[in-house]
C-alpha cells in the first residue's frame, strides 16, 4: 500500500514541506487506529519524519509502537540538564527494551545557558524563557533536519489539547503527528498492560506526567495528569507544542485536496499550477499540457518531479515522447459527460507505456470510476460526498465481469473466451 | 439464436443490481435528477411527457417466442397493456413506474434480455436486416457478427460518455433492408479480390435535423479485424466529436466539417496501432458465435403455391401472401412479416395479447423464433409454405392480418407530440387518418411499393427523410404544420428526401398524399414502375406543381 516516493525523498527536505503544505489528511483517519495513524506517517514522509519523546511518564506506548514498525527511526529527547535521574536511567532501559537503535538527546546551546541561565534558577524567575533556550530552541534546530514528528499528545491531557487532530499543519510547513490524540487513561493503561512495558521509576511514586525535575510535581487523586506540571503557575505547556499564534496547530481542512489511490483515500502531495509559477523550479505539480508545451525545454531541465494535467481538447500525442518524464498524469473531466479522456487515459496507458500514476481529476461520480479504472486510471480526486463516502466504504462499482478487452491488466475470467474479462479487483 | 452462458447472466444481473441501487439512491435523493439522467439513460429509462419510458433492447431484433411471452407478460404488469416496437428493433414501454424498473429488469434478464445502453450517449443496440439467416439474397449471416459488436460495445469503458449517441447497423445482404447508410456506421457485407468476405464500412450517415448519408470509409474489413476497426472509429469520434452543440455532435457532423479523407487518414492511423493486437477476432470465435445461429432443422415440405387459385378462394389470404411474405433460402419455406399497421391504428404497437399469439404462433410455425423490423413490424423468419394458410388464420383471430406490407399504409410514424416531449406535432393521427384514406387493398395495389414516414419533429425518428413521401411535422406561430418530403430512401440506393413546399396543415396533408399519389399514377411509365422510381426518372417538378401549382 505504500505510495511510490509521493514526496520524492530525495529532494531537500523543504520541498518535502512544501508539497505538503497542501496535504489534508485528517477525517480519513478517524477510525484509523494509532498504529495505522503512525505507519501512515512514516510511508507518507520516510526517512524524514522524528519521534520527539520525554521519555516520560506515557511514552512507552508510542515508543513501542515506534519500535515494531522501524526500530531505527530517529527518536528525539530533549536532555533538557533537569531531568530526574530515574528520567535518564528510563531513556536507557526503555530504549534497550523495545530495540530502539537511534535515540538522540538535544542538549540547550551551551552559549544559551551561560547568557540566560548562568546561575540555573530561570525555571524559577522565567520558566517560560527556561523552557525555550532548553526544549524549543534545541529541538527547532533539530528539526530543520525533518519534515515531520510525532508526539505523544493525547487530548484528555489538558483542555487546549481537547480538540488536537491526528495531523497537523504547523505555520512552519511541518506536519506533527499525534497517533495518541484519542486515547485516554484507560487506552493507555492497557496498551501498556498488554505488552508488558517497562514503567517510568517514578510512576509509582505518583507523578503521570513527567518533565524536569524542576517543574514537574506529584499529582494528587482526581487531578489531570499534567497537573503536576508548572504547579502554580499558568503554565500548561512548554512552548514546543506552540504553533505561532501559540495555540495548538490549526486542524487541517477534510474534503479538500484528498486523493483516493489503491483503495483509500491519502495525501495528495500534488498542486495544481498556479499563475507566476516558474517552469524551472516548480515541484509537485500537474503542468497543464500547453503550459508544458510552451515550455518544454524549461521543464525538461527542471530536476524535480512534475505532473502532467491533460485536458479533454489536448492532443496527448504532442507529448508522448515526453512522458516519461512525469510522475503523474491528471486526466482532466470538466463534465462527467465528456468522456474524452477516456480515450486520453487508454492511450497513455495503453499505447505510450506510461507506468506512473494517472489521475482523474474534476466531475468524478462512483458511476465513472468503474469505468475510469478499466481505462487506466489508478487515483481519483473526488469532491462529490456520496461518491467519496462510496470509495471510503469500498464500494467501487466495480461490476464483475466485462466484455471486451481494455487496460493492461484486466485478467481473463473462466472459459478464457475471446473479449471477457474479469473486473479489476478492488 | 444466442443463449446466454453464465458469463452473459451475471453481467446482466450485476448490471440490473447495479440500476437497482442507482434508483434507490435516486429515490432516496442521494442522486438529483442531473447525476440520474445520465445512469437512467443507459438503462433504457427515458423521461417522457406523463411518464417514464423503458426501451428494451432486442439485440439486431431477434426475438424467442418465450421473450415474446415475456414482453407481454411485462406490457400487461407494469404498463397499460401494451407494448411499442420501434424503427431500432426495440420495444418500448410507455408507462411504468420508476420504482418497479429494476423488477421490470429482472423479468427481462430471466429471459436474456436487458435495457442496456438503448439510450443515453453511448453505442447502441446494432440493428440489422430483419430477414437475416432466413433471406435468399443474403450473402452472409450477418447475426454472428452482430452478436459480437454487441458482446464489444456493451459497457464499453471507453465509449460510454461519447459527445452523441451512436448507432451500427449491419447486412449481410445487397439489398439493403436494414438502412445501414443511415447510421453512424453501417456494415455491409461485401468481397475482396479473393472472394472472401469482410465487410464494407459507412460513416456518417444519419438523420436527424442534418440527413447525411453514409460514406464509404473502407470497402473491405475482414471479420479478424472489423472490431479493431470499429474501435478507432469509434475513438476518433470520441476525441473530436463536436460537444459544443449536441445537434452537431453526431459522427455525421464531423465526417461532414472534418472530410471523409482527414477522417479517414485519423482512423486508419488507430487502427494501424491497433490491428492485429487483442481485438483481433480468431475464427474459432467466430464460429463458436455462428454456431448458435445455425439454420433450424427444415422439413421437406411442398413448394408449390398456386396464388392463382387462393386469390380466387380467399382475396384477403392472396394478398397476405402476396405482400407479406418474403423469399426464403430454403425451398418450401417463407419469411412472413405481421403487419403492426393496421387500418386506424398506431404504427408500432402491439397488445400485450397480440404478443402471446405471436409468439404461439412463432413457436408453432416458425421454430420459435421472432424478428423486429426496422419498419416496426413483426417477421416470423422460417415459415413453412405449407403452414401459411394455417397462420394466416391465426393471425385473422388476433387482428394482425393487415396484409400491407411495402404498401402505401405500411407507415413508419414517431410516437410524436402524444407521448413525446420533443415533439412538435402529432404523428400517429396522421398516420391513422393516412390508414383509413388508404384502407382499399385494390387502391394499395394498384399504388404497389410505397413507403410514407412521418415525424413529429425535426429528430426524424419516424425517418421522413428516407420516405418515399416524407411527412415532417413542425411548428409554426404555435400551430402544428407539415412539411411534405419526396424521393427519400433508406436502402443502398439511399437518397435523402427534398421539402415541396411551404407546411400544410394536418387536415390537409391526407389530400396532399392523394395528389403525390395520383400524380405519380398518372405519369408512371407502367405499373411496374414503382413510385420511387417514377420519381427519380421525373424529379420533383410534377409532384411540386400538382401540390403547389406552377408559380
Amino acid at each position: 500500500m505504500a505510495l511510490a516516493d509521493p514526496l520524492g525523498a530525495g529532494l531537500p527536505q523543504s520541498d518535502r514541506l512544501r508539497a505538503f503544505g497542501i496535504v489534508a489528511l485528517n477525517g480519513m483517519f478517524d477510525e484509523m487506529d494509532a498504529n495505522g495513524v503512525l505507519r501512515q506517517a512514516v510511508e507518507l514522509l520516510p526517512g524524514d519524519i522524528a519521534i520527539v519523546s520525554s521519555f516520560g511518564a506515557d511514552s512507552a506506548v508510542i515508543l513501542h509502537m515506534v519500535a515494531s514498525i522501524d526500530p531505527g527511526l530517529p527518536v528525539l529527547f530533549l536532555e533538557t540538564g533537569k531531568h530526574f535521574a530515574e528520567t535518564l536511567d528510563y531513556v536507557e532501559t526503555l530504549s534497550r527494551h523495545l530495540g530502539l537503535t537511534n535515540v538522540r538527546a538535544l542538549r540547550p546551546d551551551p552559549e544559551d545557558v551561560r547568557r540566560f541561565d548562568p546561575n540555573g534558577d530561570l525555571w524559577e524567575t522565567d520558566p517560560d524563557s527556561c523552557c525555550h533556550i532548553r526544549k524549543t530552541e534545541p529541538l527547532d534546530l533539530a528539526l530543520a533536519g525533518f519534515g515531520g514528528w510525532v508526539t505523544g499528545r493525547k487530548r484528555f491531557q489538558t483542555a487546549d489539547r481537547g480538540v488536537l487532530p491526528h495531523f497537523e499543519l504547523t505555520s512552519d510547513d511541518r506536519i506533527k503527528v499525534n497517533p495518541l490524540a484519542y486515547w485516554n487513561d484507560s487506552d493507555i493503561a492497557a496498551y501498556r498492560k498488554a505488552h508488558d512495558l517497562p514503567e517510568h521509576p517514578l510512576y509509582a511514586e505518583g507523578f503521570r506526567s513527567i518533565g524536569c525535575a524542576s517543574c514537574t510535581s506529584v499529582v494528587a487523586e482526581g487531578e489531570d495528569a499534567r497537573s503536576g506540571r508548572w504547579r502554580g503557575r499558568n503554565k500548561t505547556e512548554c512552548g514546543i507544542h506552540f504553533d505561532v499564534n501559540a495555540r495548538i496547530a490549526r486542524p487541517l481542512p477534510v474534503a479538500e485536496a484528498t486523493v483516493f489511490s489503491n483503495g483509500r483515500f491519502i495525501a495528495d502531495p500534488w498542486r495544481d499550477w498556479a499563475e507566476g509559477d516558474a517552469a524551472d523550479g516548480v515541484r509537485y505539480t500537474h503542468v497543464p499540457l500547453p503550459v508544458f508545451l510552451e515550455h518544454r525545454e524549461t521543464f525538461l531541465k527542471n530536476p524535480h518531479p512534475l505532473g502532467l494535467l491533460v485536458a479533454p481538447g489536448d492532443a496527448i500525442e504532442s507529448v508522448a515522447g515526453d512522458l516519461g518524464r512525469f510522475a503523474s498524469v491528471a486526466i482532466a473531466f470538466p463534465a462527467f459527460t465528456d468522456g474524452r479522456g477516456y480515450s486520453t487515459a487508454r492511450l497513455v496507458t495503453e499505447r505510450y507505456g506510461f507506468v506512473g500514476e494517472v489521475r482523474a481529476v474534476g466531475d468524478v461520480l462512483i458511476d465513472q470510476i468503474r469505468l475510469m479504472r478499466r481505462c487506466g486510471i489508478t487515483a481519483f480526486v473526488v469532491a462529490h460526498e456520496p461518491t467519496r463516502a462510496a470509495l471510503a466504504d469500498g464500494r467501487l462499482g466495480d461490476l464483475p465481469v466485462y466484455l471486451q478487452p481494455v487496460g493492461r491488466d484486466e485478467v481473463p475470467v473462466g472459459s478464457r473466451r475471446f473479449l471477457r474479462r474479469a473486473g479489476p479487483s478492488a | 439464436m444466442y443463449r446466454y452462458d453464465e458469463f452473459d447472466h451475471g453481467f446482466v444481473k450485476a448490471r440490473t443490481e447495479e440500476f437497482r441501487d442507482q434508483v434507490e439512491r435516486r429515490v432516496a435523493g442521494q442522486l438529483n435528477e442531473d447525476q440520474f439522467r445520465p445512469l437512467r439513460l443507459m438503462n433504457g429509462l427515458y423521461l417522457q411527457l406523463h411518464a417514464y419510458m423503458l426501451r428494451v433492447a432486442i439485440p439486431y431484433g431477434t426475438l424467442s417466442a418465450t421473450q415474446m411471452r415475456r414482453l407481454a407478460h411485462i406490457a400487461r404488469t407494469y404498463d397499460r397493456g401494451y407494448g411499442h416496437f420501434t424503427t431500432r428493433q426495440n420495444i418500448q414501454f410507455n408507462w411504468p413506474r420508476l420504482k418497479d424498473v429494476p423488477a421490470i429488469l429482472d423479468e427481462l434478464a430471466g429471459v436474456e434480455m436487458h435495457a442496456i445502453q438503448t439510450s443515453g450517449n453511448c453505442i447502441r443496440n446494432v440493428t440489422t436486416d430483419a430477414f437475416a439467416g432466413a433471406a435468399a439474397d443474403e450473402v452472409i449471416d450477418p447475426r454472428p457478427v452482430a452478436e459480437i459488436i454487441r458482446q464489444w460495445s456493451s459497457v464499453h469503458p471507453e465509449f460510454t460518455y461519447l459527445p452523441r449517441k451512436f448507432k451500427i447497423a449491419i447486412t449481410g445482404a445487397p439489398n439493403d433492408r436494414a438502412a445501414v447508410k443511415f447510421h453512424d456506421i453501417g456494415l455491409m457485407a461485401s468481397a475482396n479480390a479473393q472472394g472472401e468476405i469482410g465487410w464494407a464500412v459507412h460513416v456518417g450517415g444519419g438523420m436527424g435535423r442534418t440527413p447525411m448519408i453514409g460514406k464509404l470509409i473502407n470497402g473491405f474489413v475482414p471479420h479478424a479485424d472489423l472490431l479493431a476497426y470499429l474501435e478507432s472509429i469509434l475513438r476518433v469520434y470520441n476525441r473530436y466529436g463536436r460537444r459544443d452543440n449536441k445537434y452537431k455532435a453526431r459522427v455525421k457532423i464531423l465526417v461532414h466539417e472534418e472530410g471523409l479523407d482527414a477522417i479517414r487518414d485519423q482512423v486508419e492511423a488507430e487502427f494501424e496501432a491497433a490491428r492485429g493486437g487483442v481485438l483481433t477476432l480468431p475464427q474459432t470465435e467466430l464460429d463458436r458465435i455462428a454456431a448458435y445461429f445455425v439454420p433450424p432443422e427444415f422439413a421437406e415440405v411442398a413448394t408449390e403455391f398456386d396464388l392463382e387459385v387462393e386469390r380466387r378462394r380467399d382475396p384477403a389470404f392472396a394478398r397476405f401472401v402476396e405482400n407479406n411474405s418474403f423469399p426464403h433460402r430454403q425451398p418450401g419455406y417463407a419469411s412472413v412479416t405481421v403487419s403492426l399497421k393496421p387500418v386506424g391504428g398506431a404504427p408500432g404497437d402491439a397488445s400485450a395479447e397480440q404478443m402471446d399469439v405471436l409468439a404461439d404462433l412463432a413457436k408453432k410455425y416458425s421454430f420459435g423464433e421472432l424478428r423486429v423490423s426496422h419498419e416496426q413490424n413483426i417477421v416470423l423468419p422460417h415459415v413453412a409454405i405449407s403452414d401459411l394458410r394455417d397462420l394466416h388464420a391465426g393471425l385473422v383471430a388476433a387482428g394482425l392480418a393487415t396484409g400491407n406490407i411495402g404498401s402505401i399504409t405500411d407507415m413508419i410514424a414517431c410516437p410524436g407530440l402524444d407521448y413525446c416531449a420533443l415533439a412538435n406535432a402529432r404523428s400517429i393521427p396522421v398516420a391513422q387518418e393516412l390508414s383509413r384514406r388508404f384502407a382499399d387493398p385494390a387502391r394499395q395495389k394498384q399504388i404497389g411499393p410505397l413507403k410514407i414516414k412521418i415525424s413529429g419533429c425535426i429528430n426524424a425518428c419516424g425517418h421522413h427523410h428516407v420516405g418515399h413521401i416524407g411527412i415532417l411535422g413542425v411548428e409554426k406561430k404555435g400551430t402544428e404544420l407539415y412539411q411534405i418530403t419526396i424521393g427519400g430512401d433508406a436502402t443502398e440506393q439511399a437518397s435523402i428526401g427534398t421539402i415541396l413546399g411551404p407546411g400544410l396543415s394536418a387536415e390537409q396533408v391526407p389530400g396532399a398524399v392523394e395528389t403525390l399519389v395520383d400524380t405519380y399514377l398518372l405519369a408512371r411509365a407502367s405499373p411496374e414502375e414503382s413510385f420511387i422510381a417514377a420519381h427519380r426518372r421525373l424529379g420533383d417538378a410534377p409532384f411540386k406543381e400538382a401540390l403547389y401549382g406552377s408559380r
